[in-house]
């Protein structure tokens, strides 16, 4: 048996899939070879970005990079191979009283992703992007050398690379800094709101809480466009906590986790299914306003509970669509957005309202920028090009962006907001798709 | 513990599962031909575990001075020790390759293994556990030296357990079935077949706990290699296996 490297390859929303060849080694002069040999490259971690970001000719795939280096336990500074799990972080780094900075939705994302996505929390407003906890890293560039960039050290390829997403070489490994946490666990309040209008002030009036996020039912219409949970939360201390929790403060219990052992046939996510899901999502609460305390991974990682999700979405997959619309016009736009979603009846399982702080201007490949920004499901069928279509004419009038890890399908002046990152060596399929688009 | 064969991605997760299961180690002594890549591994353990360990080189086609490994002594050896090498097609009379096989999985492998089976046996205590192959079971046209370097070791595993079962050491054989490792990188294995070294990691530390003799990681292996082993042999040597 000689072996064959190339292989059906797809990221997390199934959509779309790509027979390539992937490879993944651990030896830094095995990955120079690789590198060297190949004429297009792209590094990828978990496949956990939803499109077509780090798929490409030749992927490289960072899972093998997945060794810790050191941990300065007195100033939470940690270092890894870039190929290591935000999961694998939490699991040494919790227990010692650490927390991420900053976490995306999902646990499962490798560090060299959230560096190449620059990836956001629910506390953006307060804290910012991932990047700003990055104290350095080394990259391979496109002859293989290993270069170590950070603020002070090849500062030009440091700031590209973040949000870069991988198109300026590969991250092998990172050093970082992490939050101090008393506890495992997440004050927390859920208020729901009737209406778009509603929940933007709650939105507004929530800005000194760390983390805060709204979750909507997007098929309403009319005067309950914009129904909503917002959720907001603190790291809590250990003396808030209630008793029962105060024992092992810093310590999960083990959960089980269920996984979804096939794709749902394509009927079983329609929009009444969706209707009936969210409504139920909306009356689980029944007071207006529930306070309580909450473990860290239902709070921040509700969705990884169930072990591959994604095919619920069934065989054809689905797509998310990320976007962000500057803070005056936000709540305009996103009326827009939400009545062309409830009239297109193609609905979102999942939609997910943040309000985003100021950028960093340093960081300019980052997505973010100061405004409200929504995140969708859409499974894929035929109606969805139309919708997307639709959809970004609206984000473009309104002088938004879309979040290129999300991105499969959108239109290229929403998605060419990166810069210095043009490569003949790393590229990816979505790059060369917004690159064609715009010729 | 005492682990050969370092670089091997079940050994590290067999010492990772061991040590997230609480089990005290006052150093972990790392066996490779690799130092650069066990290197990254000691480090990785020291800040997942504070657990110290002590990487020693050794490669098993040079020759080996024993005297040095004087002190190291533990309750646990782990050998993961292999090589897949060519297979029949483009091998077979390949001598290097051949003899390399042999070397790396049987002939230099088990000198290696009886010096610290006798420290095991002076101290009467401990485990020793094995990885085999279930290529070892029968010979198969595809990789059929491979599969005789690996049959001479289980063999070899299975008298060891018999001599030292009176002397309070306990032998293990584990015979792991497909695995998605480096040896198997880039072949076409049936994904309900392969083990990943976590998973095999964790049935293998099971197995330990339970002081078994022979293991299969996945149970189906058991079952395929009982009917394989039992297929006449005027019928086995006209299938293409």
């Amino acid at each position: 048996m000689k072996p064959n490297f190339i292989q059906k390859v797809t990221n997390w929303g199934n959509f779309p899939i790509v027979e390539k060849e992937m490879k993944s080694e651990d030896s830094f002069k095995k990955i120079k070879d690789f590198v060297i040999n190949h004429n297009e490259v792209i590094a990828r971690g978990n496949g956990r970005c939803y499109g077509d970001a780090s798929l490409g000719e030749h992927i490289f795939s960072t899972k093998k990079l997945n060794k810790f280096i050191s941990f300065d336990r007195l100033n939470g500074i940690l270092e890894c191979e870039s190929g290591v799990l935000l999961s694998d972080v939490l699991e040494i780094s919790v227990p010692q009283g650490y927390f991420l900075y900053v976490t995306p939705g999902t646990k499962f994302v490798s560090v060299g992703g959230a560096i190449a996505s620059d990836v956001h929390g629910k506390n953006h407003h307060a804290e910012g992007c991932f990047s700003e906890y990055v104290i350095e890293f080394k990259l391979m560039t496109e002859n293989g050398d290993i270069i170590t960039c950070s603020r002070e050290e090849n500062i030009d390829k440091f700031w590209a690379t973040i949000g870069g997403m991988g198109l300026t070489g590969i991250i092998l490994t990172a050093k970082f800094k992490l939050k101090n946490i008393e506890s495992a666990y997440i004050r927390q309040e859920s208020i729901k709101a009737e209406n778009l209008d509603e929940i933007f002030t709650l939105f507004e009036e929530s800005e000194s809480w760390t983390y805060t996020v709204a979750w909507i039912d997007c098929l309403q219409k009319g005067k309950d466009i914009g129904r909503s949970i917002l959720m907001r939360g603190e790291h809590a201390f250990q003396h808030e906590l209630p008793q029962n929790l105060t024992k092992n403060p810093l310590r999960l219990k083990k959960k089980l986790q269920p996984t979804v052992p096939f794709y749902f046939p394509n009927f079983a996510l329609n929009s009444l299914t969706v209707k009936i899901f969210n409504l139920l999502y909306y009356k689980k609460q029944s007071k207006k306003e529930v306070k309580n305390f909450i473990d860290y991974e239902t709070f921040f990682y509700p969705l990884d509970a169930v072990n591959e999700w994604n095919k619920i979405y069934g065989k054809s997959g689905f797509i998310q669509y990320q976007m962000v619309i500057p803070k005056e016009t936000g709540k305009e736009g996103m009326k827009k957005i939400l009545e062309t979603i409830a009239n297109s009846g193609n609905g979102s399982f999942l939609a997910v309202l943040k309000l985003f702080g100021k950028n960093n201007p340093e960081a300019y490949n980052s997505f973010p920028f100061e405004g409200y920004t929504l995140a969708l499901d859409f499974k894929v069928n035929s109606k969805l090009k139309k919708l997307v279509e639709q959809l970004d004419s609206i984000v473009q009038e309104f002088g938004g962006r879309i979040y290129l890890t999300k991105d499969s399908m959108s239109r290229s002046s929403l998605t060419n907001y990166l810069k210095n990152v043009q490569s003949s060596k790393f590229v990816s399929l979505q790059h060369k798709r917004i690159i064609n688009n715009n010729s | 513990m005492i682990v050969l064969g370092s670089t091997s991605e079940v050994a590290q997760a067999f010492v990772e599962k061991a040590l997230q299961e609480g089990e005290k180690f006052e150093k972990i002594y790392l066996f490779t031909s690799s130092k650069e890549t066990t290197e990254r591994f000691a480090r990785h353990i020291d800040v997942m575990f504070l657990q110290q360990s002590e990487v020693i080189e050794l490669d098993l086609m040079k020759e080996i001075d024993y005297n040095q490994f004087d002190y190291v002594n533990s309750n646990v050896l782990f050998c993961a020790t292999g090589y897949l090498g060519d297979g029949t097609e483009e091998g077979l009379y390949d001598n290097k390759n051949t003899e390399k096989i042999i070397d790396i999985n049987y002939s230099k492998l088990v000198p290696v293994m009886n010096y610290f089976a006798q420290k095991f046996e002076s101290r009467r205590s401990g485990t020793i556990i094995g990885l085999s192959s279930v290529a070892g079971d029968r010979g198969r046209q595809s990789n059929f030296i491979y599969g005789s370097a690996k049959a001479a070791f289980t063999a070899y595993l299975s008298g060891l357990r018999n001599y030292l079962f009176e002397k309070k050491v306990h032998v293990m054989t584990v015979k792991p079935g497909f695995m998605a490792t480096k040896m198997t990188e880039g072949l076409p294995l049936n994904p309900k077949l392969t083990a990943t070294p976590k998973q095999a990691a964790a049935c293998i530390y099971k197995a330990f706990k339970k002081q078994k003799n022979v293991v299969y990681v996945l149970p189906i292996w058991g079952v395929i290699m009982m009917i394989i082993r039992n297929i006449p042999e005027f019928i086995f040597k006209k299938l293409k296996l």
